[in-house]
């Protein structure tokens, strides 16, 4: 019992805060890379899904509500896309500055213009964003603009850092104007492209390109033999420019329709971090252009 | 413009001034009057135009204006975080389920099928068509938060006799340093599958330990209260404890004490070895006062329980598609009292030392999930003293389990299973086959570990 307690005790001390800067908690890679711009070292980011991991299906772990339990601020994409975890996180971390309402619950999607949303909609439509399409990590404007939020978020929580995190949203900004102008470069307008999954509307929006099928039928549902026949038919007749894929959600299925149909594809990171050279936003959305190019 | 033209004009009507240009001069001069009139008005009708499309553009702008406006306003709006509206609507789901039963014996032989030394209760499920797990055909959850301190949960299961109040709880949600306590009528967390749904269950029935110890359902909905505390340390551990009215009629009862005799404890952990894969473990005891005749067909059971509980789960995630999760419990009772006679009255003392455990595997391949389970009762431990004297109970009880599942959504599920149950203990086995059809409209419920 002696040791336990003293086991205890020392696994206290070492669980004091070394670290005193703010605990941001990001759901999502991107979301976690925009953070640490703006807070750069006097914050400490935490990113609960892997770069890896496909956002519409994970799962809640011990590990993400210890984090949660930690957390300063919890910043999270919102629009429903963390609906399957987030809840049970907030509950189950038992820690009352990260709960709605409260400064350190930042839902990143209230700066953004949403686009799709569904005023009519059941889950017969398959695995449909109600609230509006939810990637929008691929929309520049966008982004400026959480990067913004997240700037106010940071400083309302810590007063001392609020000159050191405007400045670098500042830097941010620049970084952004400079990129933007090379982004834009990149002639999209007009080409017409087949995609996996609704995935890239925001790009489509900004680049001015059109979306002109998808491989699944219904968002979140696996198509159909019978669907990717008539697609196949359709790309033929049609000819779009490009299948537009992500390195693991859905790369198989277009690569097969794209061997049918001799229409080349076009594989797009799906966030920060999973493929080469996509560490921070900037670079993955770098790396989303040339990869059209 | 029109006053110099008109000058032009007349300078040169006086420079032609010579009588033989005269008549000449005068048409000429009358069909630059017309071209002139014909221009000014069409210069007016210009100008009529661009001041209407002034006007115009003026009008979008105050309306874009207006629309940015209302925009920011919405932007800067906070949002309901389970989506919608939470302040007008709580969060609303359904669960029917429902299953097709097989097995090679009759009804009134699976109603009669206990398991003597542990349980009298006999099964649930009938052949032909049944609903739900426990006869719970249909769920209704209802989940809000009730202000910035309290979050309600609702579960009112629905069976053919009518509706049970499960639970009823609320959550509280500003204590800080990571206390939270519970109140309401609960499921006990004292160990895994008692804390889960039956739907949330990786089988159609729960494992035997649970049978034999608690019943069909766990511990199932009890008043109480708990408390709970997630310290801030580098690795995960919670704490937690209950007081509980003790109605579970197998191992407590309701007419036990007046008061609540029903206590648990428990420490969950949790580490992740490597990326992919996560532990998940915890000791935890419920104790408490017993006095029910659901243990022996004969007597009513009157004195004390303490049930001891070890989990442990195992997750390999290497992604979104594919997943390995084992998982197992060792459960281990105490029981000590005086057993009543139904009919002479007749008091014995009863002594019981005896424990069970389960281990279940499910491999998960995007929408399939395959799953095996082998349970076990009287794995170390199986003292049963009436009077003082061991009791032969029959042949050790076990069960194995195979099934197969397709979740075509999040929000459906259709299971096939099949249990070899070697419980009975008379020797013969009861072999059932399980269609299940599990399906949820509504909110969405979160996934838990």
């Amino acid at each position: 019992m002696r040791k336990l307690l003293s086991a205890l005790c020392l696994s206290l001390a070492m669980a004091s805060p070394a670290f005193a800067g703010l605990n941001v908690v990001a759901t999502l890679p991107w979301i976690g890379s925009v953070a640490k711009e703006i807070g750069k070292d006097r914050i400490a980011v935490t990113t609960l899904v892997k770069p890896s991991q496909d956002p519409h299906m994970v799962e809640a772990k011990p590990s993400m509500i210890l984090a949660g339990r930690k957390a300063d601020i919890l910043m999270y994409n919102g629009l429903d896309l963390e609906i399957g975890y987030l809840p049970l996180l907030l509950e189950a971390s038992k820690n009352p500055k990260i709960l709605p309402g409260k400064p350190g619950h930042l839902d990143c999607s209230r700066f953004v213009k949403v686009i799709e949303k569904s005023t009519a909609v059941d889950r017969s439509m398959g695995d449909v964003h109600p609230l509006g399409n939810p990637h929008y990590h691929y929309s520049p404007r966008n982004v400026l603009r959480v990067a913004e939020g997240m700037t106010n978020a940071l400083a309302d929580l810590d007063r001392a850092n609020a000159p050191f995190y405007r400045a670098n949203f500042k830097a941010f900004a620049a970084k952004w104007n400079e990129r933007q102008n090379r982004w834009q470069a990149v002639n999209l307008k007009g080409k017409r492209f087949v995609a996996y999954h609704k995935l890239f509307e925001y790009l489509a929006n900004e680049f001015g390109f059109q979306l002109v099928g998808y491989v699944e039928a219904k968002p979140g549902i696996p198509p159909s033999a019978a669907h990717i026949q008539a697609l196949i038919e359709d790309m033929k007749n049609s000819k779009p420019d490009a299948i537009l894929t992500t390195s693991f959600y859905g790369k198989k299925e277009s690569e097969s329709i794209a061997a049918k149909t001799g229409v080349k594809t076009v594989v797009l990171p799906s966030d920060v971090g999973p493929l080469k050279g996509t560490d921070d936003w900037f670079a993955f959305m770098d790396k989303v252009m040339s990869a059209f190019q | 413009m029109k006053l110099v033209l008109c000058f032009l004009c007349l300078a040169l009507f006086c420079s032609f001034g010579s009588g033989a240009l005269a008549q000449d001069s005068a048409e000429r001069l009358n069909s630059l009057e017309d071209t002139l009139k014909n221009q000014s008005k069409t210069i007016e009708e210009q100008q009529k135009a661009i001041e209407s499309l002034k006007n115009d553009v003026e009008k979008q702008k105050s309306q874009e204006l207006q629309r940015s406006q209302e925009e920011s306003q919405l932007l800067s709006k906070a949002s309901g975080f389970f989506g919608g509206n939470a302040l007008t609507n709580p969060n609303i789901s359904v669960l029917l389920d429902t299953f097709a039963y097989g097995s090679n014996l009759n009804n009134a032989e699976l109603e009669n099928r206990g398991i003597p030394g542990f349980t009298t209760l006999g099964k649930d499920a009938r052949n032909g068509f049944n609903m739900g797990a426990a006869e719970d055909g249909a769920e209704l959850f209802i989940f809000a938060p009730v202000d910035p301190y309290f979050n309600v949960y609702v579960n009112l299961p629905f069976s053919d006799e009518g509706v049970v109040l499960e639970e009823i709880f609320a959550i509280t949600t500003a204590l800080p340093e990571g206390f939270q306590a519970k109140l309401g009528k609960f499921k006990s967390n004292f160990s895994r599958l008692d804390a889960q749904h039956p739907h949330a269950w990786d089988f159609y029935d729960i494992a035997l330990p649970y049978r034999a110890f608690v019943g069909n359902e766990g511990v199932g909905g009890e008043k109480g209260v708990q408390f709970s505390w997630l310290p801030s340390l580098p690795f995960y551990t919670q704490f937690g404890a209950e007081v509980l009215q003790g109605e579970n009629d197998q191992l407590f009862g309701a007419g036990a004490r007046s008061g609540p005799h029903a206590f648990s404890l428990f420490v969950k952990n949790s580490f992740e070895p490597t990326e992919n894969t996560t532990l998940y473990f915890g000791p935890s005891v419920l104790f408490g006062k017993t006095r029910n005749s659901n243990i022996l067909t004969d007597a009513e059971v009157d004195g004390r329980s303490a049930l001891y509980g070890m989990e442990a789960v195992w997750k390999w995630k290497p992604s979104s598609r594919e997943g390995v999760t084992l998982q197992s419990e060792y459960l281990f009772l105490t029981q000590r009292g005086d057993a009543t006679d139904l009919t002479t009255a007749t008091v014995d003392s009863l002594r019981r030392h005896q424990d069970g455990f389960y281990l279940q595997g499910i491999y998960q391949l995007g929408r399939w999930r395959f799953g095996a389970r082998y349970d076990m009762l009287e794995l170390f431990a199986d003292s049963f003293k009436r009077a003082d004297v061991q009791q032969y109970l029959g042949q050790t009880p076990w069960r194995a389990t195979g099934s197969i599942e397709c979740n075509p959504s999040d929000f459906s599920r259709i299971r096939l299973q099949y249990n070899h149950d070697r419980s009975g203990r008379d020797g013969r086995s009861n072999n059932e086959a399980i269609l299940q059809f599990i399906l949820g409209i509504g909110a969405h419920a979160a996934h838990t570990f």
